[in-house]
């Protein structure tokens, strides 16, 4: 078993070296933007791995492959931030774990179940931290609202209905392609909703889902639903549904949202993380926080740590389960229980 | 604008008779259709179990002491009594040869509800079940721009209503109501079907709450034969709870999205408001709509007197109570139900 190297320097003696982060692939189109935000860190040393020669993230030390991304520094990255088509996520963070390179992982963690277990195991093994990149979970609106539920400000929470509609995403065909994603936009827009109801009442006791193929229907892949509505029961009783429809039009003048109400017996809540804009006929002027860049906050003082925080491996897991379920759902019409850990 | 089928100001020589209606069961929504009914001067005539005096006295109806004496009297029976009663009264009004205005739900049982329609086939009189929201201006504007290819084929539908538990001790049971289900949701149940078509598959889900069991949740899930998928999510929220209603409906070439709460028309600061109360949680607040319960009852009575044809038909509320039934039958087993 390998351990991973401390990377942080004893405090009150020198200043920390900055952090060695290799961004391994520009699949997913987050990767410009964490790329951008590791590059204005002075506390990072970024490096990109393009191997598919997107050839759209900018202005940062690029490379060819992941050999060249592995081997970019003497002693190799400290990190990784994994930005691949999901299908390829499992690779790449066995890869890490076995070179002892901490991980932030794009959700969905992976595209099946098995293929999460393996990377949260090796990652545990290893050593090294695992997250899984939920910047939603940073949302000021997505804090109240996990606040108001944990402080008791709701009452009694019986219910909750969370929306994470976009539109398709245009400018990377894989993320309607079934055997590099996973599925359509059920495990594209799940997963974030997963995440963020699993932080506020913990993992669910049964999923049902229904599907379609309306939306986009000529654009994408075949076998993708581009519409999806996924229902969870928990065992207090609470039901969630989560739309998860890419049902954005595409001249709308924002990518789409997230927007979630709790209701209880002290009242309804509800948020909207994306929310905050200045607008105008046709204008969409976010000046929301920058949750990429909260997220990136809290994986790199992780791994200075050496301690992963939320949302963790471990929570990616658990959405792919959800996703999981969900789809087990659709094929038999019938509602699935989710095994106990 | 819709002319009245039974004017009270044609020319005196020709002055036809008002038509005359009876109203059963005098609770909280026979008060919402009074408007429609003085819109129409009609003649008005009241039956009920309990509060039939106070009714007449504030309406200037004239009350009855049986129901047989109020068929007599009247042209139109418009049913409002609690849902356990109404197939009851509905086919004592068809078979006195009345046609009948029915509040929804038509009937709890989905066999029976059908039954109402033959019913009222069989007798040759026309049944209206009262799916008022038909008539609320915003999902009438919607149901048109989807006709017409607004949002192009619809995809995903979602619909919330939000409302306190009516203060009256029958729709808490059950087994009289229906529950949040067939009395809230099957409002929006039935604009799903209306905006959707019939529906293949119902998975229903329901939380009420531990600590007070008036709140209550429930999400209906509709897969529609069209493959559209529908959601309806219903509250019964804690004692103060402001009514509101939204809409959401995706399609492929567009989105159409409403939100009773987001509507701006007239906004009390909080200051003013805290000496303006508007709406009771029971129903909504349509004093800025042109009232969609008159606009519902002048629809009726102009179809009766061969007008255009009402929007909603004796046969679309026995398939609301069919698909609402099916979502209750999924709360109690847990499962997936075919349609």
């Amino acid at each position: 078993m390998l351990t991973a190297r401390p990377t942080e320097s004893v405090e009150g003696t020198t200043p920390a070296a900055p952090l060695k982060v290799a961004l391994m692939s520009c699949a997913h189109t987050h990767a410009a933007a964490y790329a951008s935000q590791l590059e204005s860190r002075a506390d990072v040393e970024l490096v990109v791995a393009d191997p598919d020669s997107y050839d759209d993230v900018r202005g940062v030390r690029m490379v060819r492959s992941y050999a060249d991304a592995w081997d970019a520094w003497p002693e190799g990255p400290d990190a990784i931030v994994v930005t691949s088509a999901n299908a390829h996520h499992k690779d790449l963070v066995l890869e890490a774990a076995r070179r002892g390179a901490h991980v932030l992982c794009e959700k969905p963690l992976a595209t099946t179940v098995p293929d999460a277990e393996a990377m949260v195991a090796a990652c545990h093994e290893a050593g090294v931290v695992l997250m899984t990149a939920f910047p939603v979970h940073f949302s000021p609106a997505v804090e109240a609202l996990r606040d108001a539920v944990a402080e008791g400000a709701l009452g009694e929470v019986i219910g909750l209905t969370g929306t994470n509609n976009g539109k398709l995403p245009t400018a990377r065909d894989w993320f309607t392609d079934v055997e590099l994603a996973g599925g359509g936009a059920m495990v594209d827009h799940t997963v974030h909703l997963a995440e963020i109801l699993d932080s506020v009442v913990g993992p669910p006791a049964t999923v049902h889902a229904t599907t379609n193929r309306i939306l986009h229907a000529d654009r994408a892949g075949k076998g993708a639903e581009t519409g999806g509505l996924v229902t969870l029961t928990y065992d207090s009783g609470l039901v969630a549904t989560i739309d998860c429809s890419w049902s954005l039009p595409d001249d709308a003048p924002t990518w789409g949202g997230l927007r979630l109400q709790a209701l209880g017996t002290g009242g309804q809540l509800q948020i909207d993380a994306f929310a905050q804009h200045v607008g105008g006929p046709g204008r969409w002027l976010p000046y929301g926080s920058d949750l990429d860049a909260l997220l990136l906050d809290a994986f790199l003082g992780a791994v200075r740590q050496g301690r992963a925080v939320d949302p963790t491996g471990e929570v990616g897991l658990r959405t792919v389960r959800v996703v999981a379920a969900a789809q087990e759902s659709v094929r038999t019409g019938q509602p699935v229980a989710l095994a106990e850990d | 604008m819709t002319t009245s089928p039974h004017p009270g100001s044609s020319a005196p020589s020709a002055a036809p008779r008002p038509l005359r209606v009876g109203i059963v069961g005098t609770g909280g929504i026979s008060r919402a259709h009074l408007p429609g009914w003085a819109e129409l001067g009609a003649e008005l005539h009241c039956y009920s179990q309990a509060g039939a005096q106070e009714f007449a006295a504030a309406s200037g109806a004239t009350a009855h002491g049986t129901l047989e004496e109020l068929l007599a009297a009247v042209d139109l029976v418009d049913v409002c009594t609690p849902t356990p009663s109404h197939p009851e009264i509905v086919r004592a009004a068809l078979d006195a040869g009345r046609d009948v205005i029915c509040e929804k739900p038509l009937a709890l049982d989905p066999a029976e509800a059908r039954d109402l329609v033959e019913h009222a086939d069989r007798a040759g009189r026309t049944l209206f079940p009262a799916h008022v929201v038909r008539f609320f201006p915003q999902y009438a504007e919607a149901k048109r721009a989807i006709d017409n290819g607004a949002v192009g084929t619809p995809a995903v539908l979602r619909f919330e209503r939000t409302g306190a538990l009516p203060d009256r001790s029958w729709y808490a049971d059950e087994e009289l109501s229906g529950g949040i289900v067939m009395d809230q949701m099957i409002h929006d149940i039935d604009q799903a079907l209306w905006m959707a078509g019939p529906v293949e598959r119902v998975y229903a889900q329901q939380s009420i709450a531990t600590t007070d069991p008036t709140v209550r949740t429930a999400h209906v899930v509709l897969t529609h034969r069209s493959g559209v998928l529908s959601h309806c999510r219903g509250f019964w929220g804690p004692s103060g709870t402001q009514f509101r209603y939204t809409f959401d409906l995706a399609g492929d070439a567009g989105l159409l999205q409403y939100d009773s709460a987001g509507d701006p028309g007239i906004v009390f600061d909080t200051v003013a408001s805290a000496r303006h109360g508007a709406g009771d949680g029971f129903l909504p607040d349509v004093s800025t709509l042109r009232d969609p319960y008159a606009a519902e009852i002048v629809e009726f009575a102009t179809a009766l007197a061969g007008g255009a044809p009402a929007r909603v038909e004796a046969a679309d509320g026995a398939l609301a109570v069919e698909v609402s039934h099916a979502a209750l039958e999924s709360l109690r087993t847990g499962r997936s139900i075919t349609c």
